[in-house]
């Protein structure tokens, strides 16, 4: 049975795949298809601009965690480079316009909850779902404890 | 001069101060800035606020992205209360809602989806309707239907892999998967009201490849933090060796023990 379950994320993993791969088809077939090198461009924009704004967001909860014995140094100047990196990416990405990285930020905020919205609805279902099964009472259950007074009869 | 319809004070330092307040709050309950994290938290909610009510869906794309929200906040809110209801309400020892709640509570978590099937058909608010907001508006719908439909095959075919039984759960999940995917059928063939079907295709190439790589940006930011939290852990000086007990220390502490744990009582008897 284990040997079994090792496996379970594979063929998961690859219906996924097959999935997003079939929903892009079908938008590719209805639309005429895309450019190759806008959507890899606009994936490495998202990731820059994703990266300093979490960066950023960390630095932040950082700075307000701050206290006498924490080892801020490595902590706090790396995440200043690692947002000043990303952000930096991000605005020379989008041609030094600071209203492009707003919007595109706004774009990121909209589509992450959209995100969290879609995880919580599956998986409050799903935890309602399994939290609801029905199960056959364990007979040991209904056992009746004698408080440590046990007879034991031994048989020849 | 700053004011309160400037995007840069209404919207992105209310984002900043949540984050402080965030760490404010993760600090030691007898640390003073404990006690700021609430007070920074709603003063930043009102700014936020106070933003969205001077200013209109038109006006930049932070007030487009509140109106958006606010959009789907009754939708999300149903799913969210009804998902709590049905957990609350089944047979879980911790579930102190009457059984006969739980029909209702599926009941939520589906309006709610169904809900922004109904906002897809019927012509959206002025504040989304063009420009900015209607794209917004476009890519919340287009990401929320593509991580419904991959992230509830991915449930329901983990409960079929699980085995258990687990086939009501499993049916339950690829019905929301075929409801979602319906809905992302229906907007990309025939568009929605308000939204023509090559808008939904542009949104698609230009959004969802966009978050995908937000999606991956951010996980390896958080990555990198955790670099960085290790590195800082593992510089840090080993720990001074404390020096055994004396034995006069020792005769102190075996006191404190016997006086405690009553001991001499029990020798004497």
């Amino acid at each position: 049975m284990t040997e079994e379950r090792e496996s379970w994320w594979r063929p998961i993993l690859l219906l996924m795949f097959l999935i997003a791969f079939s929903m892009d088809l079908f938008v590719w077939q209805l639309s005429g298809g895309t450019e190759f090198s806008s959507i890899v461009e606009r994936l490495i924009l998202g990731f820059s601009l994703a990266f300093g704004i979490t960066s950023f967001a960390l630095l932040l909860i950082s700075i307000g965690t701050l206290h006498q014995h924490a080892r801020w140094k490595e902590q706090i100047l790396g995440l200043l480079i690692l947002t000043n990196l990303g952000l930096c990416l991000a605005y020379w990405q989008m041609e030094s316009s600071i209203d492009a990285v707003r919007s595109e930020g706004v774009m990121l905020f909209s589509g992450m909850t959209a995100m969290l919205a879609a995880v919580g609805l599956v998986f409050g279902l799903l935890l309602a779902l399994v939290t609801g099964r029905e199960h056959i009472q364990d007979p040991l259950l209904e056992l009746n404890s004698t408080g440590g007074d046990v007879a034991l009869e031994l048989e020849d | 001069m700053w004011s309160l319809t400037d995007p840069r004070v209404g919207f992105w330092l209310p984002l900043a101060l949540i984050c402080l307040a965030t760490g404010f709050w993760l600090t030691d309950r007898k640390d003073s800035r404990k006690k700021l994290s609430g007070v920074t938290f709603f003063a930043s909610i009102t700014l936020i606020v106070l933003f969205g009510v001077n200013t209109r869906g038109g006006d930049t794309p932070e007030t487009a992205l509140l109106a958006v929200l606010l959009h789907m906040l009754g939708p999300v809110t149903l799913m969210a209360i009804g998902s709590l209801i049905a957990t609350f309400s089944g047979p879980s020892p911790v579930g102190p809602l009457p059984r006969g709640w739980r029909p209702l509570g599926f009941l939520m978590a589906i309006g709610g989806l169904f809900w922004i099937g109904w906002m897809l058909i019927s012509a959206p608010p002025d504040s989304i309707a063009n420009g900015i907001g209607e794209t917004i508006w476009g890519t919340w719908v287009d990401v929320f239907l593509t991580i419904l439909i991959l992230v509830a095959a991915l449930a329901g075919s983990f409960c079929v892999m699980m085995g258990e039984a687990r086939h009501k759960e499993a049916i339950n999940l690829t019905i929301l998967t075929l409801a979602g995917a319906m809905m992302f059928v229906e907007i990309m063939q025939n568009g929605s009201d308000g939204l023509a079907a090559s808008g939904w295709h542009q949104i698609h190439w230009e959004q969802m490849m966009f978050l995908l790589g937000g999606l991956m940006g951010s996980i390896t930011a958080i990555l990198a933090f955790i670099a960085l939290v290790y590195m800082a852990e593992k510089r840090a000086p080993d720990p001074d060796v404390v020096a055994p007990l004396t034995e006069e220390e020792k005769s102190v502490v075996d006191a404190v023990l016997r006086l405690n744990l009553e001991l001499e009582g029990i020798e004497n008897d």
